[in-house]
C-alpha cells in the first residue's frame, strides 16, 4: 500500500501526544472534511494538545474558549467598538476568528452561545450588528463535552449534535505511552514543524472532496442509511447530512490512507465517529460505539 | 419513485389476473369452474378496489387460490406451464408490493422463480404420498360439447355421399416400451354396432351397470398409455386385448361387446393406460346373443338372397371363405366420394351396382351379409393405423387422427369366439392397405403446422406419462413398495418428509439467494468457499479487505494470493474507471483460480476433521476490534 502523504503530519502529532495515532488520524480527517469535531472526555486528556497540535502542523492560528454559563454570544464573535480617532465603529473579533478553535466544556454555556457558535460552524461567517465577517477558511472548531452527568450543564440538542462531524473521545493512553509521557519524552505542540501552511492544507481539502466514490461504494453508504432507518433498529435513523457527512469523512480518510479511491473500510473506519453521536441521539450506550457496530454488522460488507 | 413502485406490483398483479383468466376457457362448468370464475371476478374487483398493504395481499392470495384450483382442473402441459407462469408473476407482484423500496423486474422474476424452486421439493413429495383424488366434480358431459371424434353411434355409410377427410386428432398412443405393433395390427376398436335395422348400423344401449365387468387387471404394469380426445362417448379406443395395469383401474369397465368404457363421456382430455396381453379377454369368448343375428326381411332383396345363398355351405369357415372369393372377384373399389345410395336397398346398390365406397360400406354390406348367411356378425367402428412420430423432444408416440377412422367386421367362429374380418382390405387397387395408405399419405404431406403440434405432442405425452401416469394405481404400487404392509407408519412418513422437504426448499431458497449479485461477487465467493469450507468465514459486514488480512494471518501461505484477490477486486469495485485497465476482470478472475487452486491444495476439510474434533478454525476477529469504540 502507498504511503500516506500525511504521514509525516501524523508522526509529528503522535510525538506530542503520545499513543494516539488512530484518535490523531480521525482528527485530521475531520479537518480535512472540513467537519468539526467534539470530544467526549475528561479533563486531562490531551484535548487541548491535540488542538494545539493540529494547528501548529499547518501553522494555524488557534485560540481557546472555556465556555461558561455567562459567556455571551459577542464574546465569541467579537463586537464593534467605536473609535474616538476615526470616529467611527472599528470591528474587533473575537476568538471565532481563529482557523482551530478549542471550545472547551461547550455544554457548560447557554443554549444561546452554543447555537451562535454551531451557526458560525454551519454558515462559515459572522454576523455582528447587520455586517457579515467571513470566518478563515480552514476553520475547525474541536468542542469539547463533559460527562452528561455532570450539574449545570445543558447537554447539544441531537440537531445541533449533527453539525458535528465526528463524535471523539481519546481515553486514557496506554501504559507504555504515558510512561513515555511522564519521563518525558513526549514534546510540545511548539515544536512541530511540517513545512506545510494553510495552503497546503486547503490543498488537502480539495483533494480528500474530490476522492473516488465508485457506485459500489455509495451502494454501502446507502445501505447503511436504509439499515438505520429500517425498523429494528436501535437508535435515531441517519439523515442525508449524515450520509453526506459519512462519505466525506470517508474520503478524507481514504486520502490517510494514501489511496485514491474510497473502500468500505474506510466508511467502516470512520462509521464510528461520524455516526455514533448521531445514532444514540446525544445519549450514550452503556457499550460504546454499540449502535455503529450492530450497524455496520448488517450490511454486506464483502462488495 | 411512490407511483413507479405502485405501477409496479399493480402490473405484476394485473398480468397474473390476465394470465389465470388465460387458462378459464377449457373448463368444463360445474361447480368447482364456477367457483374458480366467482374467485378470479373477486380477485379482480379486490384490485381495483384494494387500498391498504392488507388487501393487495388478499389480492396475490386470491390469484394463488385460482391458480390451483385451475391446477386441479387442469392438468395438462400447456395450461400447467400457465397456471406456473401465473404463481410466479403472483408470487413477484406480492413480492413488489413487500418489497417497496424497489427490485426491478427482472430481480423480482428470479426471486420468485427460487420461492417457486424451493417449494417443487414438497410439491414433488405431496404428489408421491398424499392420497390422490378422482377428478373432483364428475360431472355429466355437456351435451354441446363439440364431438371431435370420427365415429358415430349409427352407421349409414349410404347417406354419405362423400367422406371429408378431417385430420383433427383423435388420440396418442405411447407405449413403455419398444415401438408400436405392425401396421396390419393397428386396430383400435372403439364402437360397436350390433344393431341393424336393415339399412343402418345402431350402437345399442350402453350403461355402466349393465353387462359390464371391471377391465380384469393383468400381472404387470401398464404399457399403454392413451390421451384421449374429448369424445362424445363414454367408449374409447384400446386393441381389445390388453388388461388393466396390476392394481386394477377402477375408472376403466369392460361391455360384453367389447367396449372399452370410462365412467363417463371423455368431456376433457383423459388419459388411461393398459396393460398389453397377447392372449385376448373374456369378451372374446361371450357367445353372441339374437341380437347379433337380427336382420329384417325384405330390405335388401339382393343382398339376401346372396347371403342366403351361402347358408347352405357346411361350415362358418366356408361361407367366409365364400363371401371373401366374392368380394374379391367383383371390381370392388375403394372411394371416398361414392355419392349417396338410394335410400331402399341402399346396400344392393352398393353391392351389385356401384361397386364402390369407404370402409363403412364394406363392414355394412359384409356384416349384412353373413347375417344373412347365418353367422352372428357385427360392426366395429374404431380407428386403423395412426403415425408413429418421433418428435426431436419428449417421447416417441402414435399420432391417431380422425383420418384413421375405419370400420370392419367380427364374426363369430364357435370355438374360437368373435374374430375379425375386415373387408375393405378386398376392395381393388392396393388391396391390403387402402386405409391405411390413406393415412400414410396424410402423413406425408406433414405441413409444418402438423410438424409442430407433433413437437408439442411429445412434450405434452412425456408429461402425461410422468404427471398424469402417476395415478392412484402407481402411487398404491409405489407406497406398497416403500412400506409393505407397514401402512400404520404413512402419517409419519408424510409428516417427517413433509418437514424435511420443507427444510430442503428453505436451504435451497437461501443458497438461490446468496448466489445473487454480480459476476464480480460471484467470482469471489466461488473464490473463498474452500476457505468457508475451511472455517475461515466473513463476518457480518466485515469488508474484504479486513477479511483477507484476518485470513492471511490465519493462513500464511495464502497471504499474497488473498492480497492479491482483494486488490484486484478493489480495483475492479472502488477505483476510477480506466485506472484497473481494461483486463481488470482477467485479473480478477485469475486471482480467484490462482487462490481458488492453492486452497484447496492446503485446505482440507476431511483431514482437518480427521485430525480432530477442533477441526473448524475460526480466527476470532470480532467487529469490535475492527471499528474502534469511543472509550467510555
Amino acid at each position: 500500500m502507498t504511503r500516506s502523504p500525511l504521514q509525516p503530519v501524523i508522526a509529528a502529532i503522535g510525538e506530542v501526544l503520545l499513543g494516539k495515532e488512530r484518535a490523531v488520524k480521525l482528527a485530521l480527517a475531520c479537518l480535512l472534511a472540513r467537519g468539526h469535531l467534539l470530544i467526549e472526555d475528561l479533563p486531562g486528556v490531551g484535548k487541548s494538545t491535540l488542538a494545539e497540535a493540529l494547528a501548529r502542523s499547518f501553522g494555524l492560528g488557534f485560540k481557546r474558549v472555556s465556555f461558561t454559563s455567562d459567556l455571551l454570544p459577542a464574546d465569541l464573535t467579537g463586537i464593534n467598538v467605536f473609535e474616538s480617532a476615526s470616529a467611527s465603529f472599528r470591528f474587533h473579533p473575537g476568538p471565532l476568528f481563529s482557523e482551530v478553535l478549542l471550545a472547551d466544556e461547550i455544554n457548560r454555556a447557554s443554549p444561546r452561545t452554543q447555537s451562535a457558535l454551531l451557526e458560525a460552524m454551519a454558515a462559515g461567517r459572522v454576523s455582528v450588528d447587520g455586517t457579515s465577517h467571513p470566518l478563515p477558511d480552514p476553520f475547525l472548531v474541536i468542542a469539547t463535552q463533559n460527562g452528561l452527568d455532570q450539574g449545570g450543564t445543558a447537554p447539544l440538542p441531537e440537531s445541533q449534535l449533527d453539525r458535528f462531524l465526528m463524535r471523539l473521545s481519546l481515553g486514557f493512553p496506554e501504559r507504555a505511552a504515558e510512561q513515555a509521557l511522564l519521563t518525558g519524552a513526549g514534546g510540545h505542540p511548539d515544536t512541530i514543524a511540517t513545512g506545510l501552511g494553510p495552503a497546503d492544507l486547503r490543498a488537502l481539502q480539495q483533494q480528500a472532496a474530490g476522492q473516488h466514490c465508485s457506485a459500489a461504494l455509495v451502494d454501502y453508504v446507502l445501505d447503511l442509511l436504509a439499515r438505520s432507518r429500517s425498523s429494528g433498529m436501535g437508535g435515531m435513523p441517519l439523515s442525508p447530512r449524515a450520509g453526506l457527512a459519512l462519505v466525506a469523512a470517508a474520503r478524507a480518510w481514504s486520502l490517510l490512507e494514501g489511496r485514491d479511491h474510497v473502500l468500505p473500510d474506510d466508511v467502516q473506519a470512520v462509521l464510528a465517529p461520524v455516526c455514533e453521536h448521531r445514532l444514540d441521539g446525544g445519549q450514550p450506550r452503556h457499550e460504546p460505539g454499540e449502535l455503529s457496530r450492530e450497524l455496520g454488522r448488517g450490511v454486506d460488507g464483502l462488495r | 419513485m411512490a407511483l413507479k413502485t405502485w405501477r409496479n406490483w399493480r402490473g405484476w398483479q394485473g398480468l397474473t389476473l390476465a394470465l389465470l383468466a388465460a387458462g378459464l376457457p377449457g373448463l368444463q362448468g360445474g361447480t368447482l369452474a364456477w367457483m374458480t370464475v366467482a374467485m378470479l371476478g373477486l380477485a379482480c374487483l379486490k384490485l381495483l378496489e384494494a387500498r391498504s398493504l392488507g388487501e393487495r395481499r388478499l389480492v396475490a392470495l386470491l390469484q394463488l387460490v385460482v391458480a390451483g384450483l385451475l391446477a386441479a382442473q387442469r392438468p395438462e402441459l400447456g395450461p400447467t406451464l400457465l397456471q406456473g407462469t401465473a404463481t410466479v408473476t403472483a408470487l413477484a407482484g406480492l413480492l413488489a408490493l413487500e418489497l417497496d423500496a424497489g427490485l426491478n423486474a427482472r430481480a423480482l422474476l428470479s426471486r420468485s422463480l427460487q420461492v417457486a424452486l424451493a417449494a417443487l421439493p414438497m410439491a414433488l413429495l405431496l404428489l408421491v404420498l398424499v392420497p390422490r383424488l378422482d377428478p373432483l366434480v364428475p360431472l355429466p358431459a355437456p351435451e354441446d360439447r363439440v364431438a371431435e371424434t370420427g365415429l358415430s353411434a349409427d352407421l349409414d355409410p349410404g347417406g354419405i355421399a362423400r367422406l371429408a377427410g378431417n385430420d383433427a386428432p383423435a388420440a396418442r398412443l405411447a407405449f413403455a416400451a419398444g415401438g408400436p405393433p405392425a401396421p396390419a395390427e393397428r386396430y383400435w376398436r372403439v364402437l360397436v354396432h350390433e344393431r341393424f335395422d336393415g339399412r343402418r348400423w345402431q350402437r345399442g344401449e350402453r350403461s355402466l351397470e349393465a353387462n359390464t365387468i371391471p377391465l380384469p387387471p393383468a400381472a404387470g404394469p401398464a404399457n399403454q398409455l392413451w390421451l384421449m380426445e374429448p369424445s362424445r362417448f363414454a367408449a374409447v379406443p384400446w386393441d381389445g386385448t390388453s388388461r388393466a395395469p396390476a392394481g386394477g383401474d377402477e375408472s376403466l369397465r369392460l361391455h360384453g361387446s367389447g367396449e372399452l368404457l370410462l365412467r363417463q363421456a371423455a368431456a376433457e382430455r383423459r388419459t388411461y393406460r393398459l396393460a398389453g396381453q397377447e392372449r385376448g379377454v373374456s369378451w372374446q369368448q361371450l357367445p353372441p346373443g339374437p341380437v347379433d343375428l337380427a336382420f329384417p326381411a325384405g330390405r335388401q332383396p339382393r343382398l339376401e338372397t346372396l347371403g342366403r345363398s351361402w347358408a347352405e355351405l357346411p361350415s362358418t369357415e366356408a361361407r367366409l371363405a365364400a363371401a371373401e372369393s366374392w368380394f374379391r372377384s367383383r371390381p370392388f373399389r375403394y372411394s371416398l366420394s361414392p355419392g349417396a345410395l338410394p335410400e331402399t336397398a341402399g346396400l344392393d346398390a352398393f353391392l351389385f351396382e356401384r361397386q364402390e365406397g369407404f370402409c363403412g360400406h364394406y363392414a355394412s354390406a359384409y356384416t349384412a351379409l353373413m347375417r344373412a348367411a347365418g353367422v352372428p356378425a357385427r360392426v366395429v367402428s374404431g380407428y386403423l393405423g395412426g403415425t408413429w412420430v418421433q418428435p426431436l423432444g419428449g417421447s416417441p408416440f402414435l399420432d391417431v387422427r380422425q383420418s384413421n377412422a375405419h370400420a370392419w367386421s367380427e364374426v363369430w367362429v364357435s370355438g374360437e369366439g368373435w374374430r375379425r374380418v375386415d373387408p375393405t382390405v378386398w376392395a381393388g387397387g392396393g388391396g391390403g392397405a387402402v386405409a391405411g395408405a390413406v393415412a400414410e399419405a396424410a402423413a406425408a404431406r406433414t405441413s409444418w403446422w402438423t410438424w409442430s403440434q407433433r413437437q408439442w405432442w411429445g412434450l405434452d405425452v412425456a408429461w402425461s406419462r410422468w404427471w398424469l401416469g402417476f395415478d392412484r394405481a402407481e402411487q398404491e404400487n409405489l407406497l406398497q413398495r416403500l412400506l409393505g404392509n407397514r401402512r400404520d407408519w404413512l402419517g409419519a412418513l408424510v409428516l417427517l418428509a413433509v418437514g424435511l422437504t420443507l427444510a430442503a426448499g428453505l436451504g435451497l431458497l437461501a443458497v438461490l439467494q446468496r448466489r445473487g449479485g454480480d459476476p464480480a461477487r460471484r467470482q469471489l465467493e466461488w473464490a473463498l468457499m474452500p476457505l468457508r469450507r475451511g472455517g475461515l468465514e466473513p463476518e457480518p459486514g466485515e469488508s474484504l479487505e479486513h477479511f483477507c488480512r484476518r485470513a492471511a494471518a490465519a493462513r500464511p501461505e495464502l497471504a499474497a494470493g488473498l492480497s492479491e484477490l482483494a486488490a484486484s477486486y478493489q480495483s475492479l469495485r472502488f477505483a476510477p474507471p480506466g485506472t484497473g485497465g481494461s483486463n481488470s476482470r482477467a485479473r480478477l478472475a485469475r486471482a480467484a483460480h490462482r487462490l481458488r487452486h492453492n486452497t484447496t491444495l492446503t485446505v482440507r476439510p476431511w483431514m482437518q476433521m480427521c485430525a480432530g474434533s477442533n477441526g473448524s478454525r475460526t480466527i476470532a476477529g470480532p467487529w469490535s476490534s475492527w471499528i474502534e469504540p469511543p472509550p467510555p
